[in-house]
């Protein structure tokens, strides 16, 4: 299983960077306004003064456990501050996954399909635009556009507090309230989720469009589409099935990368929308000085690119016989 | 029918014609690194304000034609600041991908050129790094060494490398294969000469197309690490600190966030258009429509294809 061993690997990375490339790592734990009390309490706790061996099983044990400790900012247990956070940034991040996925595959394949002609200019340009944007540019402007001068999306948080939540069985807002049957839960949910939704998938989907539509210049004129063609397959079977399909399997291995970066967008996005999710957890762990807290969520962003990754390699071998599932984690390639 | 010898001629000539899009980032390219060298230079003698010096009567002023983009909440000019910016946001990029590129030109070569164990340990430790998402990581690593502009920028090097391994071993292990490296070999060339005439100078134009493009996307994230307040010292005059600084007086001052972040996007913009373009061009399988601009498609007969563009 390489997805185990590239999790292995990540994670002893991130030990060695938040225990030996700092020449003090009790003080940076302990942040930097520390007291010398606490720093001596905050050492013993994560072990910081053992040898690097005892520190690295020590270290290995708390992560397998969910044992992260006490976040010093609230008092509360971390790994339940994750289980908290963690599936309202999945609700954001699939939706907006979804939404880019289906945007990024349209707009590559239309601009494609229509080379070289002026369709195809304003696409690439679009998407060449979209991806060059900051997210903080593109949440802005859409918080000043929707929700200040022309108000009809709310500006922040994930539902309006003058409607009474639903009970908690998924963590996942919006399926908690159709379980519930709550439907003014749902729909200011939805409201909610639009436009952070939205610009996660907007600054993010270009490398998608890019991809499909270098793919379908690479298989549009080859032989085996004119031996399709001359087999006489009709024409909307021939992109279908031979030029689409195959623009779909590097689209594939590339989204686990999209994947990761959507996932880290949420760091800008949920802070400006408002969004209690991990993003703005990581951002209030950094604003505030918190290594303890911020360690374990970054090894939880990490695991989740490689569990992307793990999938995206499922997919791809549905989507291309040729290939076997092996078990190489992390393997797409950004070119 | 169109003979090579004509698609040589015409070649310069039509692939600058053709390729308004990286004519547009070169463009936008030249004049804002020119004005950042400027600034470097000559400080802020070249700024309509100074865009250091605090004016607190002067602050949050509305874009006006003394302050075409307005004042920030300490008086100064958003316009100088702006200026002010380019050389760290033009330098830093610019030195991650550089560092970067030459970190993985040197692993890709030995782990394509020696192979064996060599490769196996360069590649398994770069498929490590790869996957691990690029922005969190840096931060992590920032927030590890602390604050200040080299310590960022080692952080950034850090996780910026994996993509140039994999690249490099990859076109060091198409060329190493061509028949020109085994006769180089029979004629007993140094291995020097192999490496420096052979393979290097046909791995560098990928290499320089994709680190364009990177360049933006570095940009990206250095700005997006200065917007979260990490590893960039605060008051440095970088477009992210400056957008980030802003953020609780959105409603009332948009113009403090808008213009640096516009000014990021056209930044970035040039670098993307430039390296696309670029990248288009040099694919072989593209290149003869670009060309000549052919719709091939059904309809028409097919213009001859060079033989690199058929599979």
């Amino acid at each position: 299983m390489g997805s185990i061993l590239v999790s292995i690997g990540t994670i002893t990375i991130i030990f060695l960077i938040s225990h030996v490339l700092n020449p003090d790592p009790a003080r940076l734990w302990a942040g930097p306004r520390a007291r010398a009390s606490t720093i001596l309490a905050v050492a013993a706790r994560y072990h910081l003064d053992a040898p690097l061996y005892t520190q690295y099983y020590y270290f290995m044990r708390d992560i397998l456990t969910g044992n992260f400790g006490v976040d010093p900012l609230t008092g509360q247990n971390i790994l339940s501050e994750i289980q908290f956070y963690l599936p309202n940034t999945l609700e954001l991040v699939l939706c907006s996954f979804v939404i880019l996925v289906i945007v990024g595959v349209a707009i590559g394949y239309f601009a494609g399909m229509h080379f070289s002609t002026a369709g195809d200019s304003v696409a690439r340009v679009t998407y060449l635009v979209s991806w060059s944007a900051p997210m903080y540019l593109a949440a802005i402007v859409a918080i000043l556009v929707f929700a200040n001068y022309v108000p009809i999306f709310p500006s922040g948080g994930m539902y309006s507090l003058s409607i009474p939540p639903p009970k908690p069985v998924t963590g996942i807002f919006l399926i908690d309230a159709l379980i519930g049957v709550n439907m003014p839960a749902f729909v200011s949910g939805v409201q909610h989720l639009i436009l952070p939704a939205l610009v996660l998938a907007f600054v993010n989907f270009g490398l998608i469009s890019r991809a499909v539509r270098s793919s379908i210049l690479n298989v549009r004129w080859s032989t085996y589409v004119k031996t399709a063609r001359a087999k006489g397959l009709s024409e909307s079977d021939v992109r279908r099935k031979h030029i689409l399909r195959n623009a779909l399997i590097d689209a594939t291995s590339l989204s686990a990368v999209i994947f990761g970066w959507v996932l880290t967008s949420t760091l800008v996005v949920e802070e400006l929308f408002a969004w209690p999710g991990l993003g703005q957890f990581a951002y209030q762990a950094i604003f505030s000085d918190d290594y303890p807290v911020l360690i374990p969520i970054v090894v939880v962003f990490t695991l989740g690119v490689i569990a992307a990754n793990f999938i995206a390699d499922v997919i791809y071998s549905l989507l291309d016989p040729r290939i076997a599932l092996g078990g190489h984690g992390g393997a797409a390639t950004v070119t | 029918m169109v003979t090579v010898a004509q698609q040589q001629s015409l070649k310069f000539r039509q692939l600058v014609l053709s390729n308004r899009l990286s004519a547009v980032g070169l463009v936008i390219v030249v004049v804002s690194v020119t004005v950042a060298v400027a600034f470097a230079i000559f400080g802020p003698r070249i700024t309509p304000y100074d865009p250091f010096a605090l004016n607190l009567q002067q602050s949050n002023l509305p874009p006006s034609p003394s302050h075409f983009f307005g004042t920030d909440f300490q008086g100064r000019d958003v316009f100088s600041r702006i200026i002010a910016a380019l050389p760290i946001d033009l330098g830093l990029p610019i030195a991650i991908v550089l560092l970067s590129s030459v970190l993985g030109i040197f692993l890709g070569m030995a782990a394509g050129y020696l192979g064996g164990v060599v490769d196996e340990a360069i590649m398994r430790t770069t498929d490590l790094f790869l996957a691990f998402p690029t922005l969190i990581m840096v931060l992590a690593v920032a927030a590890t060494l602390g604050s200040g502009l080299v310590n960022a920028m080692l952080a950034f090097v850090f996780v910026w490398w994996p993509p140039y391994v994999r690249l490099v071993r990859g076109g060091v292990l198409e060329v190493a294969a061509e028949e020109f490296i085994s006769i180089s070999k029979a004629l007993n060339s140094s291995f020097r000469y192999i490496i420096f005439k052979g393979i290097l100078p046909n791995i560098l134009p990928s290499v320089l197309t994709y680190a364009t493009l990177d360049i933006g996307t570095a940009l990206l994230e250095v700005s997006i690490l200065g917007f979260l307040g990490i590893g960039i010292p605060p008051n440095t005059p970088e477009l992210g600190v400056m957008v980030g600084s802003i953020s609780y007086g959105l409603y009332t001052y948009p113009w403090q966030a808008l213009f640096p972040a516009f000014a990021t996007m056209i930044l970035v913009v040039g670098f993307s258009f430039l390296g696309e373009g670029a990248r288009e061009a040099s694919d072989v399988k593209v290149r003869p429509y670009i060309l000549f601009k052919t719709r091939v498609f059904g309809k028409r007969p097919e213009k001859p294809i060079p033989a690199t563009a058929q599979q």
